[in-house]
């Protein structure tokens, strides 16, 4: 008589119960997993906004400081999630003085902050703080994902102060962009939503993510967790990365619906006809040198969105890198520490003293 | 004249919400002192809201339906290409195959929805109507909190409003500070 050969599904859901019920007797919980990893200072506040000052006792060997402008969803811990995965540490072993602005959390009384505010007084103020505390009269700037548009701004109005532009994976031509944000957002009465509740509330940005490979992400992604509790580097990274994604502030209204509307609806960045404050951003006033950083498989930000500045600044040292890997992967991963941040210091290093 | 069932439905509701605090409106002054008038005129003020908020609530459940029916249909559509590729696994190497293809199929399918045109329509109406419904709960918190003398959210909003035009002046002033600062030092 054939044995009778058990439901594979069956071991797999045996494995995986057993495993629910150990996780928590051997694995920490989410809300004591320390995202601080690189020791920094505060070095200049102004609203909730924070300048964060990294270092790790060396004295910087290049005299041109870098300043990180983190993008206005989660928050900065993804630059420097993981002391090998770290962004910032790398730079800083390369060299660099490096600072990151932690634009805090919005509350109901910032909800009439627009992108005038956010790039001429925050942006402005903290690069300012840095340029005294270096006696420098200009940065490097780096800015990522929606932070890659405020520093691309930036760069537009305050040349003169910004050396080096590095634009990773910036929301720009908002009509080429080919992701599901894109789409909902093109769709979403932004004027209506501002109005009625100020803010854009963090689960509008949870439902945009909930969205995005729904079953890799929703079901699959926590399935490997449970399977790989004893595996101490999965568990570590996964906590710090989940960590991470749970968390991410309020945007101020007037801000937000600048942002719906003059970039993903009438792409008014890409055209040279988005007013901040009372001046034109006009892409051809950046002529500072640019690195323009794309991730191939970016399902957040689409190549096609980022890949425009490289041709529209007014630029004669520029140079486009893409990668080959996703939003997330072009910042913390091996991928990151073994040819973007390479490839980025080595570029920088020609123009940072 | 003709009348949908639900214009029908809200003249009805209008008439007798608007009847009724006319009726009891002067007996109540009479017999009453000023607060309990407020509350009177507080109810039928939250009754509109009620009413207008109940029509808005049909048209949330009209795009509320054709949002789950979009994600039921593309659910189904993946699962019979699932079941088209791929028959039901055997052995454990078989079942960890079966599920990757089941999740780049679904993940597949329902990212093709998110992006498209009828999905990104639909859910800009459905949000909208939602942000409606919330206008008319925000009204009622409104009457409500003016009842109990705190400030209203459109109160609230004149002061945010008036705090960020202050702020504003304010950065331009420490800004332009920080610039002749740095003139005289270049000077010096």
């Amino acid at each position: 008589m054939k044995p009778r050969v058990p439901d594979p599904a069956l071991f797999d859901m045996l494995r995986l119960g057993s495993n629910m019920v150990r996780a928590p007797k051997v694995i920490q919980s989410p809300a004591e997993v320390n995202l601080e990893v690189t020791p920094h200072t505060v070095d200049h506040t102004i609203g909730k906004v924070r300048l964060l000052h990294y270092s790790m006792g060396d004295k910087p060997t290049h005299s041109v400081p870098i300043v990180i402008a983190y993008a206005l969803i989660n928050r900065y811990h993804i630059l420097d999630i993981h002391p090998a995965k770290s962004w910032v540490r790398n730079l800083l072993n390369q060299g660099y003085d490096v600072y990151m602005i932690d634009w805090g959390t919005p509350s109901p009384m910032d909800r009439y902050l627009d992108f005038d505010y956010y790039v001429n007084t925050y942006m402005d103020s903290c690069i300012d703080a840095v340029c005294d505390a270096a006696s420098t009269d200009s940065v490097t700037l780096q800015g990522y994902c929606t932070g890659g548009t405020l520093a691309i701004i930036y760069a537009a109005l305050h040349n003169s102060k910004v050396r080096n532009l590095v634009a990773t994976a910036p929301v720009l031509d908002g009509h080429r962009d080919t992701t599901v944000v894109s789409n909902l957002s093109k769709h979403l009465d932004v004027d209506k939503l501002v109005d009625t509740v100020g803010n854009m509330p963090p689960e509008f940005m949870y439902y945009c993510f909930s969205v995005l490979k729904p079953f890799e992400q929703g079901i699959e992604k926590y399935l490997n967790f449970f399977k790989n509790i004893d595996n101490e580097r999965y568990v570590d990274n996964f906590l710090r990365v989940e960590k991470w994604l749970s968390d991410t502030p309020p945007i101020p209204g007037e801000l937000f619906r600048e942002w719906i509307k003059n970039i993903y609806q009438r792409n008014l960045l890409v055209k040279n006809a988005m007013i901040v404050g009372d001046k034109r951003v006009d892409l051809r006033d950046i002529r500072m040198p640019v690195f323009t950083q794309v991730a191939v498989g970016d399902h957040l930000v689409s190549p096609e969105c980022s890949m425009p500045l490289h041709y529209a600044v007014g630029s004669s040292e520029k140079i486009m890198r893409i990668y080959p890997t996703g939003h997330v992967g072009m910042i913390a991963s091996g991928l990151s520490q073994k040819k973007v941040l390479p490839e980025l210091g080595s570029w920088l290093s020609k123009r940072s003293d | 004249m003709t009348h949908t069932d639900k214009s029908d439905y809200r003249h009805l509701a209008l008439f007798w919400n608007d009847m009724l605090y006319l009726m009891a409106n002067k007996s109540q002054a009479l017999s009453s002192t000023g607060p309990f008038r407020t509350m009177l005129s507080n109810a039928k003020l939250i009754s509109n809201e009620l009413i207008e908020i109940n029509e808005r609530m049909a048209n949330f459940n009209v795009y509320m339906t054709k949002y789950y029916q979009q994600l039921a249909d593309t659910w189904t559509e993946a699962q019979k290409k699932v079941d088209l590729k791929v028959g039901k696994p055997s052995d454990p190497a078989e079942y960890d195959a079966y599920k990757r293809v089941w999740i780049d199929v679904f993940d597949n399918d329902f990212t093709e929805l998110f992006d498209s045109e009828k999905f990104g329509a639909n859910y800009g109406k459905l949000v909208s109507e939602e942000l409606e419904m919330a206008k008319h709960w925000n009204n009622m918190a409104s009457i409500v909190l003016k009842s109990v003398n705190v400030p209203s959210r459109k109160e609230m909003n004149e002061v945010y409003q008036e705090v960020n035009s202050l702020r504003k002046r304010v950065a331009a002033l420490e800004s332009e500070l920080r610039s002749r600062r740095r003139d005289e030092a270049k000077s010096a």
